[in-house]
């Protein structure tokens, strides 16, 4: 009897060791949803080594690119919720509902750090007959589609600023598409276009050359890293409803997965955001620190997703409005 | 003294012995297909995080150097470019295998991507500023103009029929157009399935067309003996190397330049530089496709000049010349550094320092290129009931490497399947990866230079004509398509009757 009773404790015991084994037990796979080389790549690897030792394991990071992020994360939405795949992104999930590029975006997943947000700005051509934001309003208006702004796709970071700035004021100009900020911008030095709504991360080292002016920021306060120029909300009060806005990267795990692992992961990563190599890379490259958890970030991520929508709605360049999928208006 | 940076590598053992090391490795991930040297690039990155900025960079220079050149050996050898640079290196590559001459192929091809290699680091050493300005003045129309020089290589790699060339080239752009549009995210020829929206893997096109219907072909005489390889000589003479000079300089001009834009790299120019030698070969010793030497020379002295190239943009501006320069400029923000336009003011020894390691790479990448070729050699004389199975692992464990997806090795394999049928009937596969490689470039450009002109073509012409780099493109694209044509050699003939 004894010994049965051993046996069945026994076998309770190797029963329940899954669940009892400390989180992380193997190595943790991290999906990146853009290219190597890029922004949201380089700061996926630059903080994720500083959140390993925190952690106790290796974070495998792999870049599965294509569908502007959707295949990296339908894939990461169709493991097991079990804390061993992340999703490393950028802001484009949010608008997948209302561009048509699917039916998932970040509610499907818990964050687990809201990183850092870009800072967008617009630059133009050394050679732009304008050198405010003023100016060009009245050269586009004066000379109708002759204006050439780079664009990166229906969605992308231009199309929304563009969004943005037609509430309030009229711009006919032509779009020309590039595949992202980078291309844009070295079109835009070759003078292949005249002006490129940026986030000042990519523009920043162009600027300080010389080798491109600063138009506007389009931020509701000054840049520590473009001292002397104001944020357009100073000539341009109205667009204070929208801002501060930019881009975002954030690392998410499917919604789901057991509270102590998302506990584990979200504490490693804001002790590592708070890196002083990362933080200096992250001002070093004009975006500004979040390090949202939690509330915060779902809170974040939610108004993020209804001043865009809306905006890309409103400037008609969405595929469906946002009220379908009950996204509110800003 | 900043350009004391340019010995540092060579002296200081540890860096010596991390880009040997990375030449070495990048030798061998780019001898296998579907392992890229922008994926190696890439993983060093978080590899290297905690090291020093030089040690990081010795060694991924090392494997870049080395990956470009790598990629020749599974071409020569097995007819499977191991990266896509190699693509215009298999077509004269393997027939010279097939003869039992992969030995001097693989040496010559060493020789000449060292001399090109180099070629294209004094490119920038000397003229980087320029060299970089003058690429970015490159407009869409001209990126335009410079693709469909670019697809007029069709001409040359149709084999015997033109027709069967233009369907095949066809057939590759439109492979090239599935997927979600990249300008407007609109889904094409993805048939409602969302694994196709990243597009169709390019190298499992690649290793499908090129390795497993090779296979599939030699699966008809299984039973007969591999061809005996005869080792007369390794490293090339001296005689020979002066008689290919001017064409592998020309190859390595054409590398640098096509490198040094920010759109293109190593695959382009490897094909423009074959098409050019085809065009200015008069009487090659064996034909090309058959086995000319010029057409082992020409690709390989111009992807190894492109790496040269590709840090021109890159060192002055900030702008990456390549998928791997990409990569490299996100580890130098890593490591604390801003590349960009200010980084030859700032911190110019960074510039000396890459410059010296690119030389040691190519040092290096001579030595461990010429060494081992009679093993390696081997590997061509295996039975081929043994052999093909290989390949055909091979082709399966690099399709999947590339985006570790089943979905390409399926695709891998139908290509493969398509290809053996392509050769059955006289198509080459040549013209379908040229349409894919292509496809982008023709196709973002086109919409770009006709947006750029409010999608007016009387406007685009005007742009063409009143621009000089415009309208010498224009003009090379005439004279290539002119020259495809019966009414050249009519031409030709009538000129050559009217002297005598």
């Amino acid at each position: 009897m004894k010994i049965k009773l051993f046996g069945a404790v026994a076998a309770l015991l190797v029963a329940a060791a899954p669940v009892m084994a400390e989180y992380p037990e193997k190595d943790i796979q991290g999906v990146i949803q853009w290219g190597a080389g890029g922004s949201t790549d380089t700061v996926m690897r630059a903080v994720t080594p500083h959140a390993e030792p925190m952690l106790g394991a290796k974070v495998v990071m792999q870049n599965m690119t294509g569908g502007v992020g959707a295949i990296a994360t339908k894939f990461v939405g169709a493991q097991e919720a079990d804390g061993y795949t992340l999703l490393m992104g950028a802001e484009n999930p949010q608008l997948y509902k209302v561009m048509g590029l699917g039916d998932s975006d970040y509610a499907d997943f818990t964050p687990i750090n809201v990183i850092a947000r870009g800072v967008p700005l617009i630059v133009a051509n050394n050679d732009a007959p304008f050198n405010t934001f003023k100016e060009m309003v009245e050269y586009v208006q004066a000379h109708p589609n002759e204006v050439k702004f780079g664009s990166t796709g229906p969605g992308g970071l231009p199309s929304v600023v563009t969004a943005m700035l037609t509430s309030e004021v009229e711009l006919p100009v032509t779009f020309v598409p590039y595949d992202g900020d980078g291309p844009a911008l070295t079109a835009l030095q070759g003078g292949a276009i005249d002006v490129m709504p940026a986030v000042l991360g990519a523009a920043i080292e162009g600027v300080k050359a010389g080798r491109m002016k600063v138009i506007a920021l389009v931020d509701s306060a000054e840049n520590p890293a473009l001292p002397g120029i104001a944020p357009i909300t100073v000539d341009y009060p109205g667009y204070e409803k929208f801002l501060p806005w930019g881009p975002f990267f954030g690392i998410f795990v499917k919604n789901g997965t057991p509270d102590e692992a998302v506990s584990k992961l979200v504490g490693a990563y804001a002790e590592a955001v708070k890196n002083p190599d990362f933080v200096a890379l992250i001002e070093g490259r004009g975006f500004s620190m979040l390090n949202l958890s939690g509330d915060e970030a779902r809170a974040f991520l939610d108004k993020w997703q209804s001043v865009t929508s809306w905006l890309v709605y409103d400037a008609g360049i969405a595929k469906a409005s946002p009220e379908e999928f009950g996204i509110p208006r800003p | 003294m900043d350009w004391t940076h340019f010995f540092m590598s060579w002296i200081d053992p540890q860096l010596l012995m991390l880009v040997a090391l990375g030449t070495f490795a990048g030798i061998y991930v780019g001898a296998i297909p579907g392992l890229s040297v922008t994926m190696a690039v890439s993983i060093l990155i978080s590899f290297t995080f905690s090291w020093e900025m030089f040690d990081a960079l010795s060694l991924m220079i090392g494997i870049y150097m080395g990956g470009v050149y790598g990629g020749s050996r599974t071409a020569i050898l097995l007819n499977i470019p191991g990266a896509p640079s190699a693509i215009a290196t298999a077509l004269d590559g393997y027939p010279l295998a097939k003869k039992g001459l992969a030995g001097e192929a693989i040496g010559l091809s060493t020789t000449m991507s060292a001399l090109g290699g180099l070629v294209g680091i004094v490119v920038l050493g000397i003229g980087a500023p320029a060299v970089s300005e003058f690429a970015l003045r490159f407009q869409p129309r001209d990126y335009l103009l410079l693709a469909i020089l670019g697809i007029l290589l069709v001409g040359s790699l149709s084999g015997e029929s033109l027709v069967k060339g233009i369907f095949a080239g066809a057939l590759g752009l439109t492979i090239g157009c599935v997927g979600l549009d990249p300008l407007t995210a609109q889904e094409r020829f993805t048939f409602g399935q969302i694994e196709l929206w990243g597009g169709i893997s390019f190298i499992a096109v690649m290793i499908g067309l090129f390795g497993v219907s090779e296979a599939l072909m030699q699966l008809q005489h299984v039973d007969t003996a591999a061809v005996k390889q005869v080792i007369r000589r390794i490293v090339p003479e001296w005689r020979s190397v002066v008689k290919y000079l001017p064409l592998s300089l020309q190859s390595s001009a054409i590398g640098v330049i096509i490198g040094a834009l920010p759109g293109t790299g190593g695959d382009i120019a490897a094909l423009m530089a074959y098409d050019q030698a085809k065009r200015v070969t008069k009487n090659p010793e064996t034909p090309f496709g058959e086995g000319a030497k010029e057409g082992l020379i020409a690709p390989e002295a111009a992807n190894n000049a492109a790496v040269g190239g590709a840090f021109v943009p890159m060192l002055t501006l900030g702008i990456p010349g390549d998928a791997v320069t990409a990569i490299i400029i996100g580890a130098m923000f890593i490591h604390g550094l801003n590349p960009g336009p200010m980084l030859m003011i700032e911190r110019p020894e960074m510039f000396w320092f890459i410059l010296g390691a690119l030389v040691l790479a190519t040092f290096f990448m001579l030595v461990f290129g010429l060494t081992g070729i009679r093993l390696f050699v081997k590997i061509v004389e295996l039975p081929r009931a043994v052999l093909f199975p290989l390949i055909l692992l091979l082709s399966i464990v690099g399709a999947f490497a590339v985006n570790n997806s089943i979905i390409d090795v399926y695709f891998m394999l139908g290509f493969g399947v398509l290809g053996y049928f392509m050769k059955m009937y006289g198509y080459q596969v040549g013209p379908v990866i040229l349409g894919v490689i292509l496809s982008r470039l023709i196709d973002d450009n086109w919409r770009r230079a006709i947006i750029s002109e409010q999608e007016s073509l009387p406007r685009l012409f005007h742009g063409i004509f009143t621009s000089p780099l415009s309208a010498v493109l224009m003009i090379a694209v005439i004279l290539v398509f002119v020259s495809n044509t019966p009414l050249w050699a009519w031409g030709k003939r009538r000129l050559s009757r009217g002297r005598s």
